[in-house]
């Protein structure tokens, strides 16, 4: 986009047609993108960092596995055929973890994208700009959706081809929609945490603590089922549990029914609304609370 | 009087031996629990962490096995008890991670905060600024390791024998002399590469999944095997467990100490060397304090 600009020889002041009609507004996308093409860019100029991060999180999640297969024997237990509807616990658990890496990426990244900012030194200045912050946010969590689907995908290649297991390919359809519609729910819970950032600033124990909690409500290694009943409550409220356990189902079963995907797909429509309007909130907050004592710059 | 008359100028420049390096060792390791523990979330987290670690594991393990007890790991491992087995094991995760990174990253650490070249320049040798970090990172990865067994112990009904604790010190004193040698080298790719966190990470996280924290080598493909022998982590895993799971009646003392002081020597030794030439490289280079 051009901006004519109208130079005052009187004062010398620089103004724009953009800045003279500019309203507040709630959300403009096209910053977004253009933010969204900035980290895009920065990103693609460490193409190792995708595939990195598509072999990385498989140290992470194979003790889990190897845990499982010492306790249980390969591949399969009674307990857990019993508990969770499924026989083989790896191939139960590598999917999870393919649909994990958004939440990873939704806590680490955008979450975190204003503290990054923040280091690189173009916080303040971002933030004088006249664009929405919640329109930079979007357009980071859309930059870190696309790197993130890659890594995931290679991640998933090569933890199946490891583990020898295999999903249904003819459901990629109802996963696709099911996994756009948790990266939306995800959006509101990085705004959510974007806030709590530039509040407590610290990020690294601040996340650490919410992704941990995140994970152990997350049924990626074990079912729902084997979580206290105080505990499932909790996980319900996590954007990727509802998304895990269908994309599982599907995945695994190759069975598509419609009034289970129906119904998963209203929770989630509920979770996209509530994570987005409490996000939106949280951040407003964050935000004004860190203006206001002056701190924004500050480490 | 100019400063370099005054007494503090001249007791500083006369300072030598072991001594004044362990004062300036802990002076720094106390300086980092003064800086951890002004932020009152890393307090919080010190306090979950082990807990948060080792949740996921008990209830992964809880939807595998159905009970407290497992006759596959028995046979690999020769225990029914998967949750002490795995209690003991994970409960080194924190210490492990702690002298990695903390240790690892301490000159990176004091150069965000702009206080490396001032260190640098003080009479204490370089790598006291290491040990001193490391000092610090036992104490906070050794408080994490009785806190997650004193939590297994109360909540989880974990049993402990009592005379393996003085043993499982001393496997950990070994432990800590090899993985100096590793943070050596970790402190080394920082000094290179500046950031290189990813590194870090692959060789932490590498090491972490050859070790049997949480199960036996046997069930690794046999290549992760050979390179789980060769860890100073896998021998002070399996040596600290098997003391506090079976006292002094443990059976695999004789291989696992000799194991670990072949590798401490190993390990410590390169990690020392390449530390020593790396710092010196990259003061030659004018690099210490490149970001």
């Amino acid at each position: 986009m051009t901006i004519p600009k109208v130079v005052h020889e009187d004062s010398g002041a620089v103004e724009s047609i953009y800045l003279r009609s500019f309203k507040p507004r709630l959300m403009d996308w096209q910053a977004a993108q253009v933010f969204a093409m900035k980290n895009l860019r920065i990103a693609i100029r460490y193409p190792a960092n995708f595939l990195i991060w598509g072999i990385l999180p498989l140290l992470w999640y194979a003790p889990y596995i190897l845990m499982m297969i010492a306790i249980a024997g390969p591949g399969t237990s009674q307990h857990f055929t019993e508990l969770s509807g499924f026989q083989d616990f790896v191939t139960f658990s590598i999917i999870a973890v393919f649909v994990y890496q958004y939440v990873d990426k939704s806590i680490w990244s955008v979450g975190n994208n204003f503290r990054w900012e923040q280091f690189s030194g173009t916080l303040e200045p971002l933030f004088v700009t006249p664009v929405p912050r919640i329109s930079i946010l979007v357009g980071a969590a859309f930059s870190d959706t696309l790197q993130c689907t890659f890594s995931a995908c290679v991640l998933l290649v090569i933890s199946s081809m490891l583990f020898g297991v295999t999903y249904a390919f003819t459901m990629v359809a109802p996963i696709v929609v099911m996994l756009t519609m948790m990266v939306f729910a995800l959006y509101g819970f990085s705004f959510l945490i974007a806030g709590l950032i530039l509040v407590f600033k610290d990020p690294s124990v601040l996340t650490e603590l919410i992704s941990n909690i995140t994970y152990v409500l997350s049924p990626i290694t074990y079912p729902i089922q084997a979580l206290p009943s105080a505990a499932r409550y909790a996980a319900v409220l996590v954007p990727s549990t509802v998304a895990i356990i269908t994309i599982r189902e599907l995945a695994i079963t190759g069975l598509f029914e419609p009034i289970s995907f129906f119904q998963a797909s209203i929770l989630m429509l509920v979770l996209i609304i509530g994570f987005w309007t409490i996000g939106i909130l949280a951040f407003r907050w964050g935000e004004n609370w860190t203006k206001e004592r002056g701190s924004m710059g500050g480490f | 009087m100019t400063y370099q008359e005054s007494e503090a100028y001249q007791r500083m420049w006369t300072r030598k031996g072991l001594r004044s390096e362990i004062r300036a060792a802990w002076a720094i390791s106390l300086n980092i629990w003064k800086i951890e523990l002004s932020y009152p979330l890393s307090v919080l987290w010190f306090i979950v962490m082990p807990f948060l670690w080792f949740i996921p594991m008990l209830i992964t393990g809880s939807a595998v096995a159905g009970s407290s007890e497992s006759i596959v790991l028995n046979d690999l491992a020769g225990t029914l008890d998967w949750v002490t087995y795995i209690a003991i094991g994970t409960s080194i995760i924190g210490l492990t991670i702690s002298l990695m990174w903390g240790t690892g990253f301490s000159l990176r650490r004091e150069q965000n905060a702009g206080t490396l070249e001032t260190l640098m320049t003080t009479p204490m040798g370089r790598s006291t600024l290491v040990w001193g970090s490391m000092l610090h990172n036992l104490q906070h990865g050794g408080l994490g390791v009785i806190l997650q067994l004193a939590a297994a112990i109360l909540l989880f009904g974990v049993s402990l024998n009592v005379w393996g604790i003085l043993p499982a010190l001393g496997i950990i004193a070994l432990a800590i002399i090899g993985l100096q040698g590793v943070a050596f080298a970790i402190t080394c790719i920082v000094l290179l590469a500046k950031q290189g966190w990813m590194i870090v990470e692959f060789i932490t996280s590498g090491l972490l999944l050859v070790a049997p924290m949480a199960y036996p080598i046997s069930v690794l493909p046999p290549i992760l095997q050979y390179v789980s022998n060769a860890s100073p982590l896998t021998w002070s895993t399996e040596a600290f467990r098997g003391f506090l799971m079976n006292g002094l009646a443990y059976q695999g003392v004789a291989q696992a100490v000799v194991a670990l002081v072949i590798l401490d020597i190993i390990f410590f030794l390169a990690g020392a060397l390449m530390f020593r030439y790396t710092e010196r490289y990259v003061r030659r280079k004018g690099a210490l304090e490149q970001f």
